[in-house]
């Protein structure tokens, strides 16, 4: 069953000529008749799908649009054209710690980023201290956030996005959080999250670990689909070319 | 507080002689200020909130509106609490405070409407031009001269009061002045002006997010 379904899908980005955009320069722009917007194509006629319990990655040189599919597909950017469908609860990993707050204690981040997550917050309430546990820092749970090590947050910020289990896990980058210990941990949790059907997306410019982890793999360049298809082969064709 | 009382002092000599009698310079002068900041500030926090909130909103999906309501709501909270020091004030100053009062409630509302309704369309300008902060600065504060916040409107010239009239925040703050401890006497039309605009502002306001929305998350 496909968890996540994207037709078609167009993304352009408004750019604004100058680097301000401020009403004056608007006015000014207005007077003399010059248009100050360009579009910018991030993603053109981008079709794909991803069933459940597949690990798909994403690979492409930097501007390639890779983050801009991952924010599409968290229903954070709207798409121009085209449509991006998710069934299911998404657990969105582009940034770990987003909606963290350096002045709440490390339970009161937990509980907040849970909220902005959708979850049901009582149920978080009793598991805050257990996720702390998890991620090795429930001697700070209830110091400020701003205590902590960007290591500690990382791990605190990992802990909560996989607590409860999602359909989908929209991963940028954050493979390789905190120490060797903790990755072991982190990738053991990741694949029991896989292994009882979460569908995962995920951005990555380390080939071992896609090699590793991935089923599929999707070349962006341009914003254009370059090619698709099993990991290994497009691994190869991407290192090739 | 304090600048309630600063300007207490000095107006009270300037103005006090020409309010109708049986009212009160203090507690009209304070529930102008405390009207005046739940404006301001709710209209300000409201229309900033989603811009500044911009790194969680490109990272997680939630819905934006959230962070426009929530500061007007959080100015509403303010609002009420200040009921307290101007209820004090209304008995220090020997008025009572009026049956009308549980009023307020709904005054409170009508202005929290008005308030993100009206944040909701500056939010987007704010992300779109980053001078619109300087702009709405300067209209806040020809606005709040154009409301009798700190003056009672009879020592204006009948044609500016008549333009003061037309101003609907006059309209909210007669109302308010009126329900706490009869300080003021709105009209029927005062009424209508409240819930029309309160009514209008959430509509345009969420209108308008919906439809700019989608091309200005981008630019966060």
């Amino acid at each position: 069953m496909a968890v996540i379904e994207v037709t078609n899908l167009n993304l352009t980005y408004r750019v604004l000529m100058n680097r301000t955009g401020s009403i004056k320069e608007l006015f000014k722009e207005t007077i003399k008749g010059r248009t100050r917007i360009t579009n910018y194509v991030a993603l053109a006629d981008v079709s794909f799908t991803v069933n459940k319990g597949e690990v798909v990655a994403i690979l492409g040189r930097n501007g390639a649009g890779k983050s801009t599919l991952l924010k599409v597909l968290a229903g954070v950017l709207p798409p121009t054209k085209g449509a991006s469908k998710v069934n299911g609860a998404i657990a969105p990993m582009i940034e770990l710690g987003a909606g963290f707050h350096p002045e709440m204690t490390g339970t009161e981040n937990v509980i907040f980023y849970s909220a902005l997550l959708g979850r049901d917050v009582k149920r978080v309430k009793a598991r805050a201290a257990e996720i702390g546990e998890w991620a090795g820092v429930s001697d700070h749970m209830g110091f400020p956030l701003r205590t902590f090590s960007s290591g500690m947050v990382a791990r605190l910020a990992f802990s909560t996005a996989t607590d409860e289990q999602a359909d989908v896990l929209l991963v940028d980058e954050v493979l390789s959080v905190g120490d060797a210990d903790f990755q072991g941990k982190s990738g053991a949790r990741m694949d029991s999250l896989i292994n009882s059907g979460a569908a995962v997306v995920l951005v990555s410019h380390d080939m071992v670990s896609v090699r590793k982890l991935a089923h599929r793999a999707i070349w962006l360049e341009n914003g254009q689909v370059k090619m698709i298809g099993p990991a290994a082969a497009v691994v190869d064709a991407y290192e090739a070319g | 507080m304090l600048t309630s009382f600063v300007l207490w002092v000095v107006f009270s000599y300037v103005f006090a002689s020409r309010l109708p009698s049986g009212q009160q310079f203090a507690p009209y002068l304070m529930a102008g200020i405390l009207f005046n900041t739940f404006f301001n500030q709710g209209l300000l926090l409201s229309a900033e909130s989603i811009s500044s909130n911009g790194a969680v909103l490109t990272k997680i999906y939630v819905p934006p509106q959230i962070f426009a309501i929530s500061a007007a709501l959080a100015g509403l909270v303010n609002f009420f609490i200040g009921m307290i020091p101007l209820t004090i004030v209304v008995y220090i100053s020997g008025q009572t405070l009026a049956w009308t009062m549980p009023i307020v409630l709904v005054i409170g509302i009508c202005l929290a409407l008005l308030v993100s309704g009206l944040g909701l369309a500056l939010s987007i300008m704010f992300i779109r031009f980053d001078d619109t902060r300087n702009i709405v600065n300067v209209l806040l504060m020809i606005l709040m001269y154009l409301t009798p916040v700190f003056y009672p409107i009879s020592v204006m010239s009948p044609r500016i009061q008549a333009i003061i009239r037309w101003n609907p925040l006059t309209s909210y703050l007669e109302i308010y002045r009126w329900a706490v401890s009869n300080n003021a006497s709105p009209h029927l039309r005062d009424w209508i002006f409240m819930f029309s605009t309160s009514l209008f502002s959430i509509w345009l306001g969420t209108t308008v997010f919906k439809k700019y929305w989608p091309r200005t998350v981008a630019m966060l």
